[in-house]
Order: structure tokens, then sequence, then C-alpha cells
């Protein structure tokens, strides 16, 4: 089953970041807990962390781009 | 950048007990037999000697004050003299045991102190290192006034005292050009920094500049002269915990670990002026005791008799060997019965004539000559003699001080902006080039990399806006500017709360914990008189400092160190020292009465200090960089509301560049009015501005100030000159506020231009409300509006939208 990567709640005004840098490609094995993605808001770097143990089937937003709150970056396959 | 250090719930939770060693309170049991024969006759001859000068120097001092002579000598005295007398075993003591390179930060009562550290330095510095020392003072010119009043025997000697009693005595040639006088006089050469007439203020001042020793490699110790009231204050603490941070030892790097080489030396004589320690004012029964409040180490305390010279000399020298070896800080508490009064008006109604005579006895000189009598070292004859011999001296000293021939009075009359003259150096380092030990390359950190994608204008080739995230935003601006100058200024050291893996509270510094070491950037405890003078010291140690206070309303937590120590130290050494500090307080917004002020007119009020408040990425970038180049001290204010402001007037270089401090700048020109504006009010000024254009057909310049110290009239000038009406906004509370400053200047100086007064429209004169109030409190546009239509241009009259519509003076009545 594939789980999705999602652009969290980054709070109340901030509602765009930057997909600033992936620290696994596709193929890697990831562990819950693993960082997989670093997004950049105006104000600070976010590490998204894998919620779920498995494979990094696909990235879907490539480093450099803009996205909202809610976004899918990529998806884990269990 | 996550934290390094775990907290393992299994090992804060395990049950034990807190552990405290004993502390030695006068341990010192050296025969004096063996001190003898370690001294050797002449050190100890010259201990003896020291205290008596000292003690004579005083007790000339408080004759002065309580009889209008001394000796021979008349003459008035008007200045402070808190004397020592007493205590001088204390600071002869300390003094044996430290080099010329140990910088001693001294109090009120600290001429002691100074006159002991003098002549040890002296007596261990060679006679060349000398000869240059009092050639380099100002082009040697002390020292010709000093040899040829005096004589060249002892020149060295006489130098030190007559530099010291002619600052006293605020004349132009005493150390500090009669800047300081007798509660801040200092000379760096012999290793006596400024003394403080703020109760424990060189504790922390003390202990930034022992951290620059530390990271600067240099020799020596510095040791923080304080009293024993001093430990009621609460910058003393923060300035112990600030010196024993457990990050020294736990996270910076192997070859800079350890803690600054700082000895917390706490002159105990009993009374905090009236009121009595041990027992009345403070909850220590031995001051030694909150050495174990502090850290594991307990600080190294010790209680030791300051009665007695040789006991402090064996701890100061004890301490003094932890510290080199970075296990410090230390602290000691030296016992010294203070037997002259507080200051020369003291009727010592506080204590009896019991107690005085109980202590008699252990008057370190008597007691010390006794000694040296009954070892034989002495006869009381030589006793005598010494202490005629000092008497001489220093009554030589006063003859020549007290003439205005041979120590002029400072001439105010003949210059009268001569200490003007003295509140900055307007000076400034070259762009510094040279590039500094990094963690990793810049290129390494995602974070920083973000900036170099950043389009470098606001606005898109279209004239629509782009997101923050897209270009480069004021936040952005101060990260550039501060990234050039820590990746190419190895003196310089930024710390605050919250600085490091958070990247500063609002994200300033993100991304260079990617590629700083620990002890270029830092977190700082919730010390934020601690943080302002640590940073003060650092500057007077010679390094550069960046520090913020998260909130600007935390300003207040740091008042004494920003109005008294940052303000003034370059004033007061009279231009030999200078204080690059750059302090980054963040005018808040949301967050309601104290964490949303605007306290920039509190800060530009103070003589002393440059005040910066940008709007712009352009001009926050070039600010910044201005600022941390500047041997001066800078306040640097930056709105919460406008780090994600982007650029809308101008591209912003990539390369490094300044921006003049002081200058205004026209954002917008027009014909009718003009606006200036401190900070975020600018942006309502260009909203109000189109209002005013597209709706009533006025062309408004709008000028964004910048600065507010130093300030040039002269944009605002040329602009009311075309104009004739002047509109003044802040987010200041209008009361005492800069604006109006501003606003009597133009009043003054561009009143024949001027088609109406000036008019200021700031924030009311009562607190900030909560987040969905504050469009009622901080001047809008449409509030520049109403006031520009209803005041300055009738004939537009309009009706009023804002609530702004009260009757000030009725306001003013109410205190409002």
């Amino acid at each position: 089953m594939s789980v999705k990567i999602v652009v969290p709640q980054l709070g109340n005004e901030i509602s765009e970041a930057e997909v600033t840098e992936w620290l696994k490609v596709v193929g890697d094995t990831v562990k819950a807990g693993d960082e997989i993605v670093t997004i950049t808001t105006t104000k600070t770097a976010i590490e998204i962390e894998a919620t779920v143990s498995g494979t990094l089937t696909e990235i879907m937003v490539p480093e450099g781009e803009l996205v909202e709150v809610g976004a899918v970056l990529g998806l884990i396959t269990e | 950048m996550p934290k390094q250090l775990l907290i393992d719930p299994a090992q804060v939770l395990r049950s034990g007990d807190v552990t405290f060693r004993p502390i030695p309170v006068h341990s010192y049991d050296i025969p004096f037999a063996t001190e003898r024969q370690a001294r050797g006759d002449v050190a100890l001859k010259n201990v003896l000697r020291h205290m008596m000068i000292v003690r004579e120097f005083e007790t000339m001092l408080s004759s002065f004050k309580s009889t209008g002579a001394y000796q021979d000598t008349q003459y008035t005295y008007k200045g402070p003299a808190h004397l020592s007398i007493g205590q001088e075993g204390a600071a002869v003591g300390a003094a044996l045991a430290l080099a010329p390179e140990d910088h001693i930060f001294g109090s009120h009562r600290s001429h002691g102190e100074f006159i002991a550290k003098g002549l040890s330095a002296l007596m261990a510095m060679d006679a060349d290192t000398i000869t240059q020392m009092m050639n380099r003072h100002d082009g040697g010119k002390l020292r010709d006034t000093v040899s040829k009043a005096i004589g060249t025997d002892n020149l060295a000697e006489n130098f030190l005292l007559f530099g010291l009693l002619a600052e006293i005595f605020m004349r132009s040639n005493g150390f500090n050009g009669g800047m300081g006088g007798s509660m801040h006089a200092f000379f760096a050469p012999i290793g006596a920094y400024p003394n403080n007439a703020i109760v424990g203020a060189s504790a922390g001042i003390a202990t930034g500049a022992a951290l620059r020793k530390k990271l600067a490699n240099a020799p020596g110790i510095c040791v923080a002269n304080a009293g024993d009231g001093s430990t009621g204050c609460g910058p003393v603490w923060e300035a112990m915990n600030f010196a024993a941070m457990g990050q020294y030892d736990r996270l910076w790097e192997d070859k800079r670990k350890g803690a600054p080489p700082i000895l917390f030396f706490f002159n105990n004589n009993f009374y905090a002026m009236g009121g009595q320690t041990s027992g009345e004012t403070m909850a220590w029964d031995r001051l030694s005791r909150i050495g174990a409040g502090i850290d594991p180490r307990q600080m190294h305390a010790e209680t030791v008799d300051g009665t007695n010279p040789l006991a402090v000399a064996d701890a100061v020298r004890r301490k003094r060997e932890v510290l080199l070896r970075g296990d410090g800080p230390a602290l000691l508490d030296v016992e010294c019965y203070r037997i002259s009064g507080h200051s020369t008006t003291d009727t010592n109604a506080y204590r009896s004539r019991g107690e005085l005579k109980l202590w008699e006895p252990y008057d370190p000189i008597t007691q010390f000559a006794a000694k040296m009598t009954d070892a034989g070292v002495l006869t009381d004859a030589d006793v005598q003699t010494l202490r005629d011999q000092v008497a001489d001296q220093i009554c030589t000293i006063v003859r020549a001080v007290v003439d205005p021939n041979v120590a002029p009075p400072i001439d105010i009359h003949s210059d009268p902006t001569l200490i003007g003259d003295l509140m900055f150096s307007n000076t400034h380092i070259p762009q510094p080039d040279t590039p500094t030990d990094l963690t990793q390359p810049v290129e390494k950190s995602a974070a920083l990399r973000t900036l170099d994608r950043k389009a470098r204008f606001g606005l898109d080739e279209g004239g629509a806006p782009l997101s923050p995230m897209r270009t480069l935003t004021l936040r952005d601006g101060l990260t550039e500017a501060i990234l050039h100058h820590m990746t190419h200024d190895d003196s310089l050291i930024a710390y605050g709360e919250e600085c490091r893996e958070w990247g500063g509270a609002f994200g300033v510094y993100r991304g260079l914990a990617d590629i700083l070491p620990h002890h270029r950037l830092f977190n700082a405890p919730i010390s934020e008189a601690a943080i302002v003078a640590t940073a003060v010291g650092y500057a007077l140690g010679g390094g550069r400092a960046l520090v913020e206070l998260m909130y600007g309303d935390f300003i207040g937590r740091a008042g004494d160190e920003i109005f008294n120590q940052m303000a003034k130290w370059q004033s007061m050494s009279a231009g030999h020292l200078k204080v690059p500090v750059v302090l980054r307080a963040s005018v808040g917004s949301k967050y309601g009465a104290q964490h949303s002020q605007d306290w920039s007119a509190l800060i530009a009020h103070i003589p002393g200090l440059k005040v910066v408040y940008p709007a712009t990425p352009y001009d926050a970038k070039g600010l910044m960089a201005a600022a941390l180049s500047s041997n001066d001290p800078v306040i640097f204010f930056e709105s919460q509301r406008l780090y994600d402001q982007t650029e809308m007037f101008q591209a912003v270089p990539k390369d490094y560049y300044r921006l003049p401090i002081g200058q205004p700048d026209v954002k917008r020109t027009g014909d009718d009015l003009t606006v200036l504006t401190f900070g975020p009010s600018l942006y309502q000024a260009i909203k109000a501005a189109d209002e005013l254009a597209d709706t009533h057909g006025l062309e408004t310049e709008v000028i964004d100030a910048r600065s507010l110290v130093p300030f040039d009239y002269d944009t605002v000038l040329t602009s009311v000159k075309k104009t004739g009406h002047l509109m003044i906004v802040t987010e200041a509370c209008e009361r005492g506020s800069f604006a109006m400053t501003v606003a009597a200047n133009v009043t003054r100086f561009g009143f024949a231009d001027l088609k109406a007064p000036p008019r200021v429209l700031g924030s009311p004169n009562w607190i900030v409300p909560g987040a969905d109030m504050e469009g009622t409190y901080f001047p809008q546009a449409h509030d520049i509006v109403d006031v520009v239509t209803a005041e300055l241009f009738t004939a537009k009259k309009t009706n009023w939208r804002g609530v702004r519509c009260w009757d000030d003076l009725d306001l003013a009545r109410r205190g409002l």
C-alpha cells in the first residue's frame, strides 16, 4: 500500500513552502521516522519524516518547486 | 538541525540526590615564614607599600571631601568618593596573583583595585614595555607632564597615580580625558578595565571580555570585581550562569571547549551601602554558598580572608590556574571590612562603634606590618618611614594634579560640543574579506541555497507581486548581510535566545547553524541582561558581537546593559574604548501589550546609541552591513510584520553593500505633502498616498526615516520646502516619541516653509491591544487619509473612517 508524503500544516499564516532538498532518492528503503525531504518556508526549514516504513517509490515535486499546505510530495510503498 | 543532547527519561527520572561538596571557608594556612621564603622580602615589602599607597590615596580623597584640604593643599572636589579603606588586603592580594595580561573590571569602589593592579603590573612589566606604554598613551603627553611636574624618579608609578587622580578630578589629562571620573576610571594597558558605577554591572561585562579572551586565544583571565551587595542583582546571577553554561563543555568543538576564564571576585564588606547582606538583605549565610547554586563545579567557590593579602593572593593564584585550564568559572567571597563609610556622606548610623572597634585589629595594613616586624623583615621605624614616603608621594601627586597648568580642567567653553563629539567614533571596519572557518561550505546548507534562487526584486516583469518564497524578503536581506559578515569576520560572534537550531525566533539565522561552529553562533540563556552585557564585554575586549533580544519588549530586561553600558563606554572612555555591538530587537505584532511595542523612542532618547529601523529588504541588507561594520553600538529594530516583506522599490544587489546609517530615503515623490514614516508605517503611507492621489488629487512625498539616530534632517526639510506640509507616522506611542522630536525640529528649522504645523500620527498612549484590535491601534492608511483630509487639507474633508477622531488635548489631560 502507498502512503502519501504530505506538506504539514505550517502555522496560521504560512500557506506555502519550497521543496529544498530530497534526502532520499526513489528506490531508497526508508524507516518510519526517517527524514525524507526538507521544505523551507520564508521563516524556517522543516524536515518531513516518513510516517511508515517502506520504499520511496515516487517523488512528485522536484527541488525548487513551491508547494501549498496539504500538497502531496511523494509516495512511500509499504 | 536537531539538538545533539538527548534528554533521556530513563536518566532524568532516576531517583537519587543532588550532592554538594563542602565550600572552604578561610582555609588558608601557609605560615608567614613559608610565604617569605617563596616570595622574598622585597615582594612582601611591596605588598605592604602598595596597601599603604591605596590607603593614603583614599585617605586623601576622604580628606578633600570632608575638609576641603589634604595636608597643605586646599581643593574643592565635587565628585563622588566611594572608599575602600580597610579593604586594601583584598585588592593588593588579588593583584599580587594577577599578571599584566589579566583584566580586572571594577565597581564604584575600585580605586584600590585600579592602583593595586597597576602597581603589580608595573612590577611585572619590563622597562621597555613600561616606556612604550607611557609613550603610547596620548602621544606621550601625560608622561611628559608627569616628568616635568614631578620628576623622572619613580616615573611609572607617578604616571599611574597622576593619571588616576587627574581622572577622578575630571581633568583633561586624566586617563579617560576626565570623562570617567572616580567611579569609571580605568587604564587598559595595565589590565585595569572600566570600573562601573552600576552595582554588579562588571559581572556580565567581564564575562564577555573573558569569552573574547577565550575565543581570541588571548592570555590571562578576567576578574569581575563586585561587592557583596551585588549578589542581590539579577544581572550578576545571569552573568554567573552565562559564564558556566553547559554548552562550553558539552557542545563546543574540541579546541574551543571549556568555560571563559572569569573570576567573580566579591569584595564582601558585609554591607550593601547600609543594608547588611548576611542576615538582613540576602538569603545566604556565607556568600560563597551561591557558587553551589550555579554549576556542578560549585564555581570552585571559597570564602577567603580579605584582611590578609597573602590569603587572597593564594586563593586568586589557585583559581587562576583553574580558569586557564578552562575549568571555570570561579567565585571568591573575600571578606574585608570597610572601615570608611560607604561614601563621604555616610554617618555610619547603621553600625555600632563597638563593631568598628572589634575590626580594628584586623586592619590589613597594621596586621601585615605587624607580621613583617614580628618576622624581622622590617623594623617599626622602617614601617613608619615607608608610611611617610608614601604620604609624600601622594602629596606630590596631589599638588601636581590640582595645578590647572599641570592638569588642565576640561575647557567646555572653548569647545562646547567636546563631550558630544565623543559620543560616536563614526568609524567602521573595511568590508571583511577573509573567509572564516566553517563546519561545511555555505552551498551545503539547503536553507542558505534558497537565497540564491530568489528574485532580487519583488515584482515580476508584468508588475505583479512575487511570492515571498520566490523573491527576497526583508528577512533575507538581513540574512545576506549577516551571512557575509559571519563568514568573513572571525572576530564577530552572534548569539541570543533560539539563535542556533531554531534559526532565530523569526528565522533570520536559518541555515547559519549548518555552517557556523558553536562558538560563532550559539543559543544564550534567557538572560537579556547577560546577553547585552557580555556583548559589551566581548567588544571592549576587541571582538564584535551581534546579539538579539527576540522581542524589543524585552529591552526592559536589559535596561542597564543597553542604557548605561552599551551606550556609554565609548564616551566615558573619551574614545579609548569602542563598543562594536549590534543589538537586534524585533517589534512584535499580534501578541498584545507586552510583545508588540515599538520602543524605538526609548532607545533614541539615550545618548550614545545609533538606532536603525529599516522597512525594505534593500535597506535592511545595506543597513545591517553598515551596523555590523560600525565601531559604534547600534540598536537594530526589525518589525515582525515586515520579515516577509518583499522589495517594492528597487532590486536588492546580490553583492555586499552598505547604506549610510542616518540617511532617510524618499520612497515616493510628490508636491502636495510630505509623509515621513518609521518602520512599517511606510507601507500604510504608500497605500494612503495612492488613495490621496486617486481620490483627492493630492501628490504625497513619502520618506522612510530608516534610522532614528543619527538623522539627517536635510531630506525632510528639502521636501517640506516643496510641499509645505509634514505628517510623521510612527507605530510608537505618540507621547515622547522620536516623531515628536522630528516634528519640533522641522517646525523650528523649516518654519518659513510650513503652511501648517507638522502633524504626528502615532499609536495612542495606551497598551497595544490583542491581534484583532491592532488595526485600531497602529496607524493605518485610512487614518493617514483621515488626518490629511480633516486637518491638513480641510477643503478635501471627508468622514473619519478610523477611530482617531478623539480630542488629543483632552486625552493628554487624562494622562492618555
